[in-house]
């Protein structure tokens, strides 16, 4: 995934990066492309909501493991910061109106790309269904960072391709159900499996297209649909993860 | 002579299916033996604690082993029939030799608690924990000493009882040490017997204990015509001493097992934050060491390799258990990859679809697709990335690369590995092997599926 020549190269893009280690934060930043604009450091849950919602950056680099808050990492952040945003634009009280995923970036044009140096399965759902628009392992290099930010804030979804092969699992395509109409949201269309099993084979988009004959918008479009269903869907496996996190 | 385990009956039972259970195991009609308990019930009651004993101590049919030691003792199949105290002075001198191979046996299977050290008593004092089979009980003939000396306890304590019901006056002088005498005889011959047995410290403690409240029970009986002083607290002391005698060894092993739990409780949350530690501090430090330096160079290497074995260490720390089975293919494959990680300047990703907990897959897929990996790693280097898919009927491992790409029909003769070890190998097992131009157009990727025969291949449905 190395390609992000396609987004418009004008103004930079504000990153805020979310992590609890000065090293990788001081890192990551010398590595990130010149696309990008780091706006905002945060260390742990308090201090990342309270940066985000001061300097509404366009992008957060978030890490799924925080410290701070109520112990819920990376997704509290997201959460707190969709409520605070609801309670902003509505003036209601919070928990008359509960965060709903993928509000986040509707409402508030900031998008979050999840970086964690963990594969357990639960950590990368628990933040995607709090409404991260993809998620890395921290062993990417800048360049493919870089990458996933332009691509985040253009509104597509990064998926890397163990994130595939997780959808793939919890969609249950190893037992070989399919979707029969696009819209349903517990199983994975044809197309959609076919996507994420190039993904999953390591293919970027741009060849993932070439691959299947398919444009990259309509690629993206694909992606963004499973991120979609991953974070909407009641599939069992997806709601007991997000039971286990409180995220229900 | 296999003779029906003594247990409990499920199904004929009045109370509790003792009798059932009884009368199936000495091969004889229930209802004598019904008959039988309810006289013994009537002289002076003995009837109703030996029902109660039995009911307590007897493990119900199809249940697990129980806990109780002298089911061990009880459940034996003995090697002959009921018979009197005489023959049980007499047998257990052939017991030490027709024991000794059982024994070892048992003590080999002893080693299941984890992490303490564990001393042989300990593995049969807790029969929960060892999984100790029927298979090697089965075979296993010694001598029913346990059988003879409760029998010869009871028989002697239900003649007393009815001898003292009959009017006949005791000679407690004679009896009292008789019956000691004979306990002590049982106990010492046992200790010796049963040497190089595992659980020998229960047995006789138990055995030592029931003959001792016996003895008190007697006494009360025979003080309630002559009452003294001295028998009363003697039959009191002795019903106490032999309560403890016979709780002595369940307190001694639940402490222990407390201890144990409590130690690996502490131990488990010492793993637990170090392993916290762990992943905040040195897998962040790992992962920059790769993100900072050249892709494929030899620093980013060793830190790969070093991340994955710290990852692999949390992960079976966090489950507190043992790392997956070696056998199931992504366990396999991922070890295969850690492996080439450190000889070749390559990264695998291994993405597994379906697996489940466990799934096995067939051998010639596995060696085809380590075959494949090798190749790469070889190859093209970089990034690699293991897609395994499986399904009901399939199972599928794509192994993706971005080297110099490889052309199938331009293969040169010499290269067995991908000829005869990949496309060879998958033919001769049913499946097929592509291999096709990779990502972008470059690079090469090694498809290999093979249909799984529901019927013979071993295949762990998990859901």
């Amino acid at each position: 995934m190395s390609e992000g020549s396609m987004e418009p190269g004008g103004a930079p893009i504000r990153v805020v990066i979310v992590d609890d280690h000065q090293i990788f934060r001081t890192g990551l930043r010398a590595e990130l492309g010149d696309e990008l604009e780091v706006v905002g450091e945060a260390a742990d849950v308090d201090e990342a909501v309270e940066c985000i919602s001061a300097s509404a950056p366009d992008v957060v680099l978030l890490d799924v493991h925080l410290p701070g808050g109520s112990g819920g990492g990376g997704a509290e952040v997201l959460q707190r910061v969709a409520q605070r945003v609801q309670a902003e634009s509505r003036s209601d009280p919070p928990h008359l109106a509960p965060a709903h995923p993928g509000q986040v970036s509707a409402v508030h044009g900031t998008r979050f790309l999840a970086l964690s140096v963990s594969d357990a399965a639960d950590d990368v759902v628990s933040v995607i269904r709090a409404g991260a628009r993809g998620y890395l392992t921290k062993a990417a290099s800048g360049a493919e960072v870089t990458a996933a930010v332009v691509r985040v804030h253009g509104g597509d979804a990064v998926f890397s391709p163990r994130l595939a092969g997780f959808v793939l699992d919890a969609f249950g395509t190893g037992l070989g159900e399919t979707a029969a109409r696009d819209d349903e949201l517990d199983r994975l269309s044809a197309r959609e499996q076919e996507v994420m099993r190039m993904i999953a084979r390591g293919y970027a988009y741009k060849e993932v297209a070439a691959e299947l004959f398919l444009s990259i918008k309509t690629v993206e479009t694909h992606v963004s649909n499973v991120l979609r269903k991953l974070q909407l869907s009641n599939r069992h496996e997806l709601t007991a993860w997000a039971l286990q996190r409180r995220l229900l | 002579m296999d003779r029906p385990k003594l247990a409990r009956s499920r199904d004929d039972r009045v109370i509790a299916g003792v009798c059932a259970g009884l009368a199936e195991h000495l091969g004889l009609p229930v209802m004598p033996v019904r008959i039988g308990m309810l006289g013994l019930v009537l002289l002076g009651g003995f009837g109703g604690l030996l029902y109660l004993w039995l009911w307590g101590t007897v493990p119900r049919a199809g249940e697990t082993e129980g806990i109780v030691p002298l089911r061990r003792a009880l459940t034996q199949p003995s090697g002959t029939h009921e018979n009197t105290g005489v023959d049980a002075a007499s047998a257990p001198g052939a017991a030490p030799a027709a024991h000794r191979p059982p024994a070892g046996a048992a003590e080999a299977a002893v080693p299941v608690a984890p992490a303490l050290p564990v001393v042989p008593e300990e593995a049969a004092g807790a029969p929960p924990d060892a999984p100790h089979d029927s298979g090697s009980e089965a075979p296993r003939r010694r001598w029913p000493i346990a059988e003879l000396l409760l029998g010869a306890c009871l028989l002697i304590t239900g003649l007393g009882l009815v001898l003292e019901r009959l009017g006949v006056l005791l000679q407690l002088e004679l009896l009292l040490p008789a019956l000691a005498v004979l306990v002590g005889v049982g106990l010492t011959w046992w200790q010796i017997a049963e040497r190089d047995r595992p659980d020998r410290n229960q047995l006789p403690r138990v055995l030592g204990a029931l003959a001792l409240v016996a003895v008190g029970v007697l006494m009360f009986f025979v003080t309630s015509r002559e009452p003294s002083v001295w028998t009363v607290i003697a039959a009191a002391i002795a019903v106490l001493a032999g309560v403890a005698l016979a709780i002595a060894p369940w307190v001694l092993r639940i402490n222990r097992e407390l201890i144990a739990e409590r130690a690996a409780r502490a131990r488990e949350a010492e793993r637990a934050h170090i392993a916290a530690h762990l992943h905040d501090s040195v897998l962040q430090t790992l992962a920059l060491i790769q993100q900072r330096s050249e892709p494929g160079s030899e620093i980013a290497r060793i830190a790969r390799g070093q991340e994955r074995e710290l990852r692999e260490w949390l992960f079976r720390g966090a489950d507190g258990g043992s790392a997956p089975a070696r056998e199931a293919v992504d366990a396999e494959l991922r070890v295969h990859a850690q492996a080439l990680e450190a000889d070749y300047a390559v990264r695998f990703e291994i993405v597994a679809v379906g697996v489940g907990s466990g799934l096995l897959a067939p051998d010639p897929i596995v060696a085809a697709a380590r075959e494949a990996m090798l190749n790469a790693a070889r190859h093209a280097g970089g990034d690699v990335t293991v897609y395994l898919e499986a399904t009901r009927d399939r199972i599928a491992i794509d192994v993706t690369d971005r080297g110099p790409g490889l052309d199938p029909d331009a293969l040169p003769e010499g290269r067995m590995g991908v000829r005869e070890s990949i496309l060879g190998r998958m033919e001769r097992a049913g499946g097929r092997a592509t291999i096709v131009p990779g990502p972008g157009g470059s690079g090469t990727s090694v498809r290999l599926a093979l249909p799984l025969d529901a019927g013979e291949d071993t295949e762990e449905d998990g859901r």
